[in-house]
């Protein structure tokens, strides 16, 4: 009986594992989160450096030096890795401004390749002091992150020049100004981690997609593996030789276990990455580390693994043996689509009901989510990333969701053993009643 | 009397509508080659699911090796071939062959000899490591036959197993049947092709409106229906012989095919006047054969053209 099984079990792990499909989202899931750990990382040291800006300067006092100096020591990143952001040239205009920019305009449109090619102009003139107000022409105007760094280069040298005027030490007033730097760091267990709240919101959330997509996924899988034996005709010889309930299990569990390999090495990659982040990020020419960008890919621990994983198999056993039974069901996949919209439904409520427990873990709401079978392998994993959920708790919704999983297996199972010989129309929720009363 | 390896006992099946399988009683004997005959919509498919355990009867027994287990505890001695062939499209042929050998409870090692071995024998060697789409029709076929063989089992079901073959294929089936026959296992077909059955079936049974017609050994079926029978074949002016055929006092029934037929001559006639009319009138006879019977004229007595379209269209087998 059992070896029988495992033929079943083998034979849907083999065939799966061997398909272009599984081999490019096998491959494709590490370079998403790579891209995820990289593509952040440069995009928030993407400014463009050793922009050429000629300070254009009106002004008959220090101002216009001051915005050079400033503009000379704005560097971009940290570390040895650090690049100055501008290449500024002054230019005292006197009182012949509007001139000067005319004949400026023409060179910002030269190739950067030419040694007089200009990126932009600041315009400093007499009143910028008083009225906050500075002028800017460039190419890179609609550059965001450009504009940003001009401007916060540029704020502290004009609240220090507005202090001087009023006799104010501008030294004392930054240091009064300084702003808070708010370190947070998570505690779990009694024990301060090396997480930030940010990583933990990002660690909670990716788990709760990952687990949305691969109980939707796979679960899919078994569904239209069990449509494509019924229309294959091949469910005939399959059961005379072995029970419906060994075809649907030996289904469900090789599915899984591919479902495993792939999110096993999705976290071996995931480990990698995170353990070499910053050599990889540095690889890529942005600043990593201290002040730089911060990890961006949460540590995880392997408690937490365990009760990912644990609540995936379960969550996965509940899932799919419905989406074999929706399979049995159907003919066609087109007719399985209607059918699966309960199903559709159970999975986006667990999904939003992790959301919605991101704000308070440890809400009335959070506990009765994680007690209701269909919602706790996505609410329970979700939770417990954010705040560890106490033993005696956790084992109490393990046992409530292998319950529910006992249940919906006992009616699956009844669907499916009629469901894969039934051809022509499709099931009515009167015929599934009959055949699960049918022993 | 033979130890019985199939016993069905009055069963009846009924789906929504109508009863496809009434107060059915059949026997099959160990050995030989058992066919089950009937038209379409007779009720063939459904006596053979039943048998097979994939479905249970309203009414009734079936015991298969003297044991009512039911076909899939047993299915390491049985070799079953459904109606509606199905192969895993995407599956290489000897993976294909070896999971279905399992799934039977040879182990794998055994499974791919024979697997290989059955393979060269239908000389689909050169297939081996090919995906079952990529085969033909036919080669699809012989694949599945070997499925439902490569654990030698002691008894083979097949359900219409020669349709959708070339007569190549065709003869290269029958006598894998009727090898498997000869070693003294027992082989159980059903057919809608009388002219195979006849060739081939030590014992039949013919079914009509999912009830049994007449069953038993073959030789004993033609005896009882008796009569003497004369088979014709036309080689010209075939239409000049029908007012001829159409005599009361010579032709009693007649199974007209158009450049064959085959007539039951009326009491008292004799063959010998049929054949001089035939020849002065003018008609082309390549064959005149005072013989037994065809299985073909007596399925047709039996059941009744008329009977056997009427059930083709209510029926589902």
């Amino acid at each position: 009986m059992l070896k029988k099984t495992i033929a079943v079990i083998r034979r849907e792990f083999v065939e799966r594992v061997r398909t272009k499909a599984f081999i490019i989202g096998t491959v494709l899931g590490p370079i998403f989160f790579g891209a995820m750990a990289i593509i952040p990382g440069l995009l928030l040291s993407r400014g463009s450096v050793g922009q050429r800006v000629v300070v254009v300067d009106g002004t008959a006092n220090e101002f216009g030096r001051r915005i050079e100096e400033v503009l000379q020591a704005a560097k971009s990143g940290s570390g040895p890795n650090a690049k100055p952001v501008y290449s500024p040239l002054r230019l005292a205009a006197g009182a012949r401004v509007q001139d000067v920019i005319d004949s400026l305009v023409p060179m910002t449109g030269l190739s950067k390749k030419d040694p007089a090619a200009v990126d932009g102009l600041l315009i400093v003139d007499e009143g910028s002091v008083t009225t906050g107000k500075l002028r800017y022409y460039g190419k890179n105007v609609g550059s965001m992150e450009d504009m940003r760094q001009l401007r916060s280069s540029l704020t502290p040298l004009m609240i220090a020049e507005r202090l001087r005027s009023v006799g104010v030490d501008p030294a004392v007033a930054m240091r009064a100004a300084a702003p808070i730097d708010l370190d947070t760091r998570k505690i779990a267990d009694g024990k301060l981690t090396a997480e930030s709240g940010m990583s933990t919101f990002v660690l909670a959330y990716a788990m709760g997609v990952i687990l949305y997509m691969a109980l939707v996924l796979y679960g899919t899988q078994v569904m239209t593996s069990v449509i494509e034996e019924k229309s294959n005709r091949i469910v005939e010889v399959l059961v005379s030789s072995l029970t419906p309930f060994q075809m649907m299990l030996g289904k469900v569990i090789g599915v899984g276990l591919v479902s495993l390999l792939q999110l096993g090495i999705w976290a071996g990659a995931f480990l990698f990455l995170q353990q070499n982040q910053a050599k990889i990020l540095g690889m890529f020419g942005a600043a990593g580390g201290e002040g730089g960008v911060a990890s961006i890919l949460p540590s995880m621990d392997p408690w937490l693994i365990v009760v990912f994983l644990g609540f995936f198999v379960l969550g996965f056993l509940f899932y799919s043996s419905a989406y074999a039974a929706i399979g049995s069901m159907c003919n066609t996949v087109q007719e399985a689509q209607q059918l699966q919209t309960p199903v559709m439904v159970m999975t986006l409520t667990g999904w939003f009901s992790a959301f919605a427990l991101l704000r308070d873990p440890t809400s009335s709401f959070a506990k009765v989510a994680s007690l209701i079978p269909p919602l706790a392998p996505f609410v329970v994993p979700v939770r417990y990333s954010i705040a560890r959920i106490p033993l005696p708790e956790l084992l109490l919704y393990v046992a409530t969701m292998i319950g529910g999983l006992l249940v919906i297996v006992w009616f699956t199972a009844r669907i499916y053993r009629v469901g894969i010989l039934m051809y022509g129309k499709r099931a009515s929720f009167k015929d599934i009643f009959r055949w699960i009363r049918a022993s | 009397m033979a130890e019985t390896v199939v016993a069905v006992n009055g069963v009846t099946k009924r789906f929504a509508g109508h009863t496809a399988v009434r107060d059915l009683t059949l026997s099959v004997p160990k050995g030989g080659i058992f066919g089950l005959l009937g038209p379409n919509g007779a009720g063939k498919s459904t006596t053979i699911r039943m048998i097979m355990n994939i479905i249970l009867p309203d009414e009734g027994t079936i015991a298969l090796f003297g044991s009512a287990v039911g076909g899939r505890a047993l299915s390491e001695r049985i070799g079953f071939l459904p109606e509606e062939r199905g192969l895993y499209k995407k599956m290489k042929v000897v993976d294909q062959l070896i999971f279905l050998a399992e799934t039977k409870g040879l182990s794998r090692s055994v499974a791919r000899v024979k697997a290989i071995q059955w393979l060269k024998q239908l000389e689909l060697d050169d297939w081996t490591n090919r995906k079952v789409e990529d085969l033909s029709k036919g080669m699809q076929q012989k694949v599945q036959f070997i499925s439902t063989l490569l654990h030698e089992p002691e008894l083979v079901i097949l359900d219409e197993p020669f349709s959708g073959l070339d007569p190549v294929n065709s003869q290269v089936m029958r006598e894998v049947v009727v090898e498997v026959a000869r070693s003294g296992r027992t082989v159980l077909f059903s057919t809608h092709i009388m002219e195979q059955a006849e060739q081939m079936c030590d014992r039949i049974a013919i079914i009509a409106h999912g009830a049994k017609v007449v069953d038993g050994a073959l030789a004993d079926i033609k005896r009882e229906f008796g009569g003497r029978h004369v088979a014709i074949t036309f080689t010209r002016n075939g239409d000049a012989a029908r007012p001829i055929l159409s005599d009361p006092t010579l032709v009693q029934r007649i199974d007209d095919r158009g450049a064959t037929a085959e007539l039951e001559l009326a009491p008292g006639a004799n063959p010998d006047v049929l054949l001089r009319a035939l020849v002065n009138s003018d008609v082309g006879l390549s064959r005149f054969e005072v013989a037994e019977a065809s299985l073909q004229s007596i399925f047709i007595a039996k059941v009744g053209a008329e009977g056997a379209r009427a059930t083709a269209v209510t029926g589902e087998n």
